[in-house]
């Protein structure tokens, strides 16, 4: 909570806007009309192990908590003038181990609704980087030059992108399922040229595939065959026969009652704390 | 800077657990001061959770002694469980009086007997001669007409004895009275007293005169008048003591004449004791007519009389029985809980245990029974005796001068007589309430047998207040109006024998015409007992139109409910003239099918809410006809809020109509669907998934009419677009349909390509419903739009095995086990539990016709509330399934009123800390099961979520309440629900008309930080608002229908998509409220957690800002900014951002 009446400040001593050890801030407004702006926190892209083709050492630029009304070609564009840009990279977390991007089809994985994000812009020079970490003035999103939809008009512009071309859709599916039957097949073809054919300890690998299938393994295969086992032994059991089974079970029965009656004291324990024994 | 109480629950400020404080309906407000207060301490909140119980082994195992053995025993046999013993032993010591307070109680009344009888004598005076009454004191007793024969004066009582409840230690706290008899000597009264009130007169005279004495004593704190038992002839004397004391005790002193002054042969039920020419005040014609009988006012002189004497038997047959005290007091528990023991012929604590002397007497109940048997045996006599059919008699004497049990049901509509044989104990017991204490008797057992885990919650600890019983409610009033009723229902007779009170007069006579004209409409009718009052000294008695409203509870037969005709005899019959006469200018002669003739009534009602309504039509038809009750007198509560499930511009249905229309559509399509030929696989099933086709919609859908010229087209797809510069369209949100595939050994084993499958054949389900039925289609990768007849219905295509490949987890050694993923559980949740919860419920609606409107009033409020995002739909149509499923102990409503006050109730006050809520749908589960559920939710507690809902289905997981409510939101429920239900039960009790019925769905505002306008022109449910707007914009629908072969704009609603956006941007600094329904505001709320200033995080700077405090650089939301994010996300549906709050440096 924030107490009123302390004093905080925004600034530094020397007029500069204050940013986490490391980090430059970059002042960001959506447009002219705003009075309060956004600070993305910027820093150079640095990563121990040794520099990744897609993300080049001296020439990212980090940036955090990019708007959500910021998209890549605007962060593109806003950062153009420290020179040329090459890509610009938003996502939801700052990722530790840079993953492979694989590219999602459009249909199956719809884009997500944009939050605060960060950013890697890779420069197609380092001085790019110098340059953006030096930027004071507030970087404006949509301007008239370029304006950048917002609101109602943004929603109808999206309604209209969404919906899908089913032609488009068919040929995606097709070539996936063509993908997808070819790997099938080459497995099938390669899973048959081993069935048989032992390895060099001489181990035959069986599969379900083969003329006498075997249980496949899954674990709620093995939990059938335990049960079965169970019960198998259960039937030969012999109930209530001996003098110490009697006097067990009837034990047992008292221990259920003491155990219920416990319970029983705890409950009308707590509704009495509750006052819930006055009726009106 | 206090926060407001229920700012906090919301926000759940740091360090509060997970866990819900239960509120107690009529504690909120304590409630709230608490919780304003600092946290409660940790270890508190651990105590009210209960926990499994753990017992070491030697415990379980030890050798049991002989007493431990003896209490399981008794427990076996004289209750039926041992958590009912412990339940029935807690009651018993809240409501007895303890032993310290018995012992103050008897130094009063030793107090009180001295001061009796040390009150002066009077000289001997006329009765009518009332001037020597000291000023200050008024007769409590009318006295019409003024003039009667006799002499009075006072003499101190001869004997002063304590009867009734406390000597027989079966009183209940709180309320605690003891009733005195005085014996009036001999000498006051004359042997003609018996006729035309002079009794009464006498009594009251006495009690007026030791009132003004006993005023003036300073022991006493008050002394006021009351009527006994209500009845207007007999006023007793109340006295309190003073100080601190004066809540402790209430004594009421009743005169009653010496024992045998009377003789008993002039008060039997057929004889007359108060005059027509005395009465009526004219000379008697003398045409030789008999004087009618005067049977109540007979059982009342007889009542006074034989006080001491009841006295002596209860002591004799309770005196040393516990067990028959304990039932006695549990009895009167339970016939409080019920409101039947108040007022004249309430089913007081007196009938019920001369009810247990009778069963004593008859060996049906033992004297060594337990509390709980007795009441379970004399809940199950009352249950299966009628009384108003064979009465039943204390009395062993053969004497042929008695009168027969025939004799008094002549007289009385309820008999039970005393051991002398001519005193009707149920004398002033109407048919009405015996009929309802069978009917709650019935309920009772059936609640027993059924062995419920909460049944003693249910049979004694739950309040049965009328207006949450009966399913419409009928206010006739002003009472006054009842004497004009009284002479056209020609009740002369029955004023005479009433001594005026038209109220109880006009009683019997008016439900029996109701009971008649509703038929079999009606389960149930039951009448309000007005309380008794209570005046001071100085005042005149409170006349009979005094006592505000009579008030008439309907429980409604909802077979009876759908017919709007009232068949009648054949018209060449006799009994057609009855019927033209009990119907009046209403009955017709119409001819049926089958040829035949008939007199027959026909009630104007086109829709299932008309049809609701028709016993209205029927009350103020009837009372107008013959009791002579205008209309305007006649408040009949029982669709006001109806009003609030009426779409736009409705005002003669609720929405049954459209939403059947809807679900025949459904069934179309699904026809359509079975038969497409061309498919791969053939359809297996097809099952509805969508509130709409479970009846719980709130707003039905219309069929869609769109005006192209309204939108933007996309001519190659048939698609019509929004328009940026015209108003929002009409909102359509398309219904979803789950549609199974066969299986088949060609669906791929891998997720993405099942999807892809999935996705091949959603594009093929579009082609062949455009080729084979004309339909217009739009296929996406995850589902099929399909426009029929108006009606949008969103087709989704699933296998069975998709969410057990989502499962499937492959370790190490190659062994493939399955595992719980979100994706799986969202799937399974919405093509397997979703479908099978909606056809559930559906069902369920079938059943009971008024399910649709009890869960979309309750839908309605939660949203208005704005905290429809919390509760998922399923979850709140769940909640409601549990009102008709397990009604006790009242029956399922069967109006959407009595429903939504049951709502209301039940979310307040049931212990969702502690308790699942178990819906039994379609009664799957047997109660072994449920007990397995229970002790199973006990045990897995704190990792299910805090609201917990339990179905056959669904038995340990809770799938409907997984991602919400939060502990905050439900908290903020059930302290609204709490606060809600007391007004609206008292507005729906006023007899002037409730007023503004809305009252109770306006939501706070005032507990928000931020307030978000926006703008009605972007907002397509406009007109749904709580409140419906004058004016709105056009939504670009046509007047008239016409068919469309474009697809309308689908699910475009701007506050949603703005919702959603702030919801991923600031969800972690804010929570959003709003309501769905044309909420023109959004709430927001700051979460405290996260304005406190924290160190630089990488990973969480999302919309903060760095600022330096001291010497440290910390990061705080940057506030201003994000208020504008606010304007810059909504531009265009954003009027205006207001921060309403002054805690938050802005």
């Amino acid at each position: 909570m924030v107490a009123r009446g302390k004093k905080r400040a925004t600034r530094d001593p020397d007029g500069r806007v204050l940013s986490p050890p490391g980090y430059s801030a970059i002042p960001i407004k959506f447009s002219e009309k705003q009075r309060a702006s956004h600070y993305l926190y910027a820093r150079e892209h640095r990563v121990r192990e040794g520099a990744k083709s897609s993300r080049p050492q001296k020439r990212t630029l980090f940036v955090l908590n990019v708007p959500p009304y910021c998209s890549e070609e605007c962060l593109s564009r806003l950062l153009a003038p420290c020179g040329p840009v090459q890509s610009v990279e938003l996502q939801e977390k700052p990722d530790l181990v840079e993953s492979p991007k694989e590219s999602k089809s459009k249909f199956f994985h719809p884009k997500p609704i944009p939050g605060f994000r960060v950013a890697y812009v890779v420069f197609q020079r380092p001085s790019g980087v110098a340059a953006a970490l030096a930027l004071r003035d507030p970087l404006l999103v949509s301007t008239e030059s370029h304006p950048v939809l917002s609101g109602v008009h943004k929603w109808i512009h999206d309604y209209g992108d969404s919906v899908a071309d089913p032609e488009a859709l068919r040929v995606e599916v097709d070539t996936f399922m063509e993908a997808y039957d070819k790997k099938i097949a080459e497995e099938e073809a390669k899973a048959k040229e081993e069935e048989g054919v032992p390895d060099e300890e001489g181990w035959v690998k069986v599969t379900r595939r083969g003329r006498r299938p075997v249980l496949p393994r899954t674990e709620a295969a093995s939990l059938r065959v335990l049960e079965r086992e169970r019960r198998k032994r259960a039937r030969k059991e012999l109930l209530n026969f001996y003098a110490w089974q009697h006097r067990e079970t009837k034990m047992e029965h008292l221990a259920q009652l003491r155990k219920k009656f416990e319970e029983d004291k705890q409950r009308i324990e707590l509704l009495r704390a509750q006052r819930k024994f006055r009726p009106y | 800077m206090g926060p407001a109480p229920a700012r906090e629950h919301l926000r759940g400020a740091s360090g509060e657990a997970e866990v819900l404080e239960p509120v107690l309906e009529g504690t909120v407000r304590k409630k709230n001061k608490m919780s304003s207060r600092k946290r409660p301490v940790a270890g508190s909140q651990a105590e009210s959770l209960l926990q499994p119980v753990k017992l070491s082994r030697e415990e379980l195992y030890k050798e049991p002694t002989n007493e431990e053995l003896n209490r399981l025993r008794e427990t076996e046999i004289l209750f039926h469980s041992s958590l009912l013993r412990l339940q029935v032993e807690e009651l018993l010591k809240e409501i007895r009086l303890s032993e310290k307070k018995k012992d103050r109680i008897d130094v009063f009344l030793r107090e009180v007997n001295q001061r009796i009888k040390k009150v002066p004598s009077t000289p001997e005076t006329e009765l009518i001669d009332q001037a020597w009454l000291p000023a200050g004191v008024q007769v409590p007793l009318h006295q019409v007409p003024y003039s009667v024969k006799g002499s009075f004066r006072f003499l101190p009582p001869t004997q002063v004895i304590v009867v009734g409840s406390y000597p027989l230690s079966t009183c209940t706290r709180p309320n605690i009275n003891v009733d005195i008899a005085l014996t009036m000597p001999k000498e006051i009264l004359q042997d003609k007293d018996l006729l035309n009130q002079r009794y009464f007169r006498k009594r009251a005279l006495y009690l007026a005169y030791l009132a003004h004495h006993l005023a003036q004593d300073p022991l006493f704190g008050s002394v006021r008048f009351s009527y006994t038992n209500g009845c207007h002839l007999k006023p007793s004397l109340l006295l309190r003591p003073h100080g601190k004391d004066e809540h402790l005790v209430t004594v009421r002193l009743h005169p009653c004449p010496p024992p045998d002054f009377f003789r008993p042969c002039r008060l039997l039920p057929t004889k007359n004791n108060v005059r027509s020419t005395w009465y009526q005040g004219q000379s008697h014609p003398g045409d030789g007519k008999p004087e009618p009988p005067t049977p109540h006012y007979n059982t009342w002189v007889l009542q006074d009389t034989a006080l001491e004497y009841h006295m002596q038997l209860l002591s004799a047959v309770l005196g040393s029985a516990q067990g028959l005290k304990d039932g006695v007091t549990l009895l009167k528990v339970w016939l409080r809980q019920r409101e039947l023991n108040t007022g004249l012929g309430g089913f007081n604590g007196f009938l019920i245990s001369m009810l247990v002397a009778f069963l004593v007497s008859t060996r049906k109940i033992h004297t060594t029974m337990s509390g709980y048997q007795v009441l379970r045996s004399v809940l199950q006599f009352l249950a299966t005796t009628d009384l108003t059919i064979n009465g039943i008699s204390l009395c062993l004497s053969t004497d042929p001068s008695l009168p027969t049990l025939a004799d008094f049901h002549q007289a009385f509509p309820v008999v039970f007589l005393d051991s002398s044989g001519r005193l009707n104990l149920c004398a002033d017991v109407t048919a009405s309430t015996y009929h309802q204490v069978q009917h709650e008797a019935r309920l009772s057992t059936v609640l027993l047998d059924s062995k419920a885990d909460d049944g003693f919650q249910l049979l004694l600890m739950t309040r049965k207040p009328m207006v949450r019983s009966f399913d419409h409610i009928l206010h006739v009033r002003p009472v006054s109006r009842l004497q004009a009723a009284c002479h056209r229902l020609k009740l002369c007779p029955e004023l005479q024998d009433n001594g005026g009170d038209y109220v109880s007069a006009v009683l019997g006579p008016l439900t029996a015409l109701l009971e008649q004209g509703l038929g079999t409409r009606l389960q149930l009718l039951a009448h309000s007992r007005p309380p008794v009052p209570e005046w001071d000294i100085s005042q005149d008695p409170p006349k009979h139109k005094d006592s505000g409203a009579l008030t008439l509870g309907l429980l409604l037969q909802p077979e009876g409910l759908t017919s709007v005709l009232e068949l009648g005899p054949e018209a060449d019959q006799p009994k057609a003239s009855d019927f033209r006469q009990f119907w009046g200018s209403r009955s017709e002669l119409r001819r049926f099918q089958d040829g035949a003739i008939r007199e027959a009534v026909v009630w104007q009602a086109a829709s299932l809410y008309q049809k609701r309504l028709i016993p209205h039509q029927v009350v103020t038809h009837l009372l107008a006809l013959h009791a002579d009750i205008p209309e305007t007198c006649v408040h009949y509560v029982g669709g006001f809020l109806d009003a609030l499930i009426q779409g736009p511009k409705e005002t003669s249905s609720t929405g049954e109509e459209a939403l059947t229309m809807a679900v025949r559509c459904y069934d179309d399509l699904s026809r359509l669907l079975w038969g497409l030929e061309g498919l791969p696989l053939t359809v297996s099933a097809v099952q509805g998934a969508h509130p709409v086709l479970r009846y719980t919609e709130v707003f039905p859908p219309t069929p869609v009419r769109p005006a192209y010229s309204f939108h933007e087209h996309l001519r190659e797809r048939a698609l019509l677009l929004p328009r940026s510069d015209k108003p929002c369209p009409a909102y359509v949100e398309p219904m979803t349909v789950v549609c199974h595939l066969e299986g088949s050994g060609q669906w791929p084993q891998n997720a993405e390509a099942v999807r892809r499958v999935r996705a091949a054949f959603q594009l093929r389900l579009a082609e062949l419903l455009t080729q084979q039925h004309g339909l217009q289609c739009c296929a996406t990768a995850t589902h099929t739009d399909v426009l029929k007849d108006g009606f949008v219905f969103r087709i989704r295509v699933a296998y069975q095995r998709e969410p057990q490949i989502l499962r499937e987890v492959q370790s190490p050694e190659g062994m493939i086990s399955l595992r719980d993923t979100p994706a799986s559980l969202r799937l399974e949740r919405d093509t397997k539990h979703l479908p099978l919860l909606t056809s559930a419920l559906h069902g369920l609606q079938q059943q009971h016709p008024a399910f649709s409107g009890v869960a979309r009033l309750a839908k309605r409020w939660v949203r208005a509330q704005l905290l429809g995002e919390g509760l998922t739909d399923e979850c709140l149509d769940l909640v409601t399934a549990a009102l008709f499923l397990h009604p006790e102990p009242f029956t399922p409503p069967s109006s959407p009123q009595v429903g939504f006050l049951r709502f209301l109730s039940l979310i307040s006050t049931f212990d969702w800390k502690n308790n699942p809520l178990i819906v039994n749908l379609n009664n799957e589960l047997t109660v072994e099961e449920q007990v397995e559920i229970r002790s199973g939710f006990l045990a897995a507690r704190t990792r299910l979520p805090v609201m917990v809902l339990m179905t056959p289905q669904d038995r340990k997981s809770s799938v409907w309440t997984q991602d919400g409510p939060s502990a905050q939101i439900l908290q903020q429920l059930v302290i609204l629900a709490a606060e809600a239900l007391p007004i609206l039960e008292k507005q729906l009790m006023d007899p002037r008309g409730p007023g503004d019925i809305r009252t109770v769905f306006r939501p706070p505002l005032d507990i928000y930080d931020v307030l978000i306008r926006l703008s009605p022109r972007h907002i397509p449910r406009h007109r749904q608002a709580v409140d419906c707007p004058a004016a709105s914009f056009c939504r670009g629908q046509l007047k008239e229908p016409r068919p469309s072969s474009l697809m309308p704009v689908l699910g475009y609603d701007p506050p949603q998509i703005y919702l959603t956006q702030l919801r991923e941007a600031f969800g972690d600094l804010a929570l959003f409220f709003y309501d769905q329904h044309g909420g023109e505001v959004i709430g927001v709320l700051w979460k405290p957690t996260s304005f406190q200033p924290q160190p630089f995080k990488a990973s969480s700077t999302k919309g903060h800002m760095m600022v330096s405090q001291g010497e440290e650089v910390v990061m705080v939301p940057n506030v201003e900014a994000i208020l504008e994010d606010f304007a810059v996300l909504g531009e265009g549906l954003v009027q205006a951002v207001e921060a309403r709050s002054e805690r938050w440096t802005v």
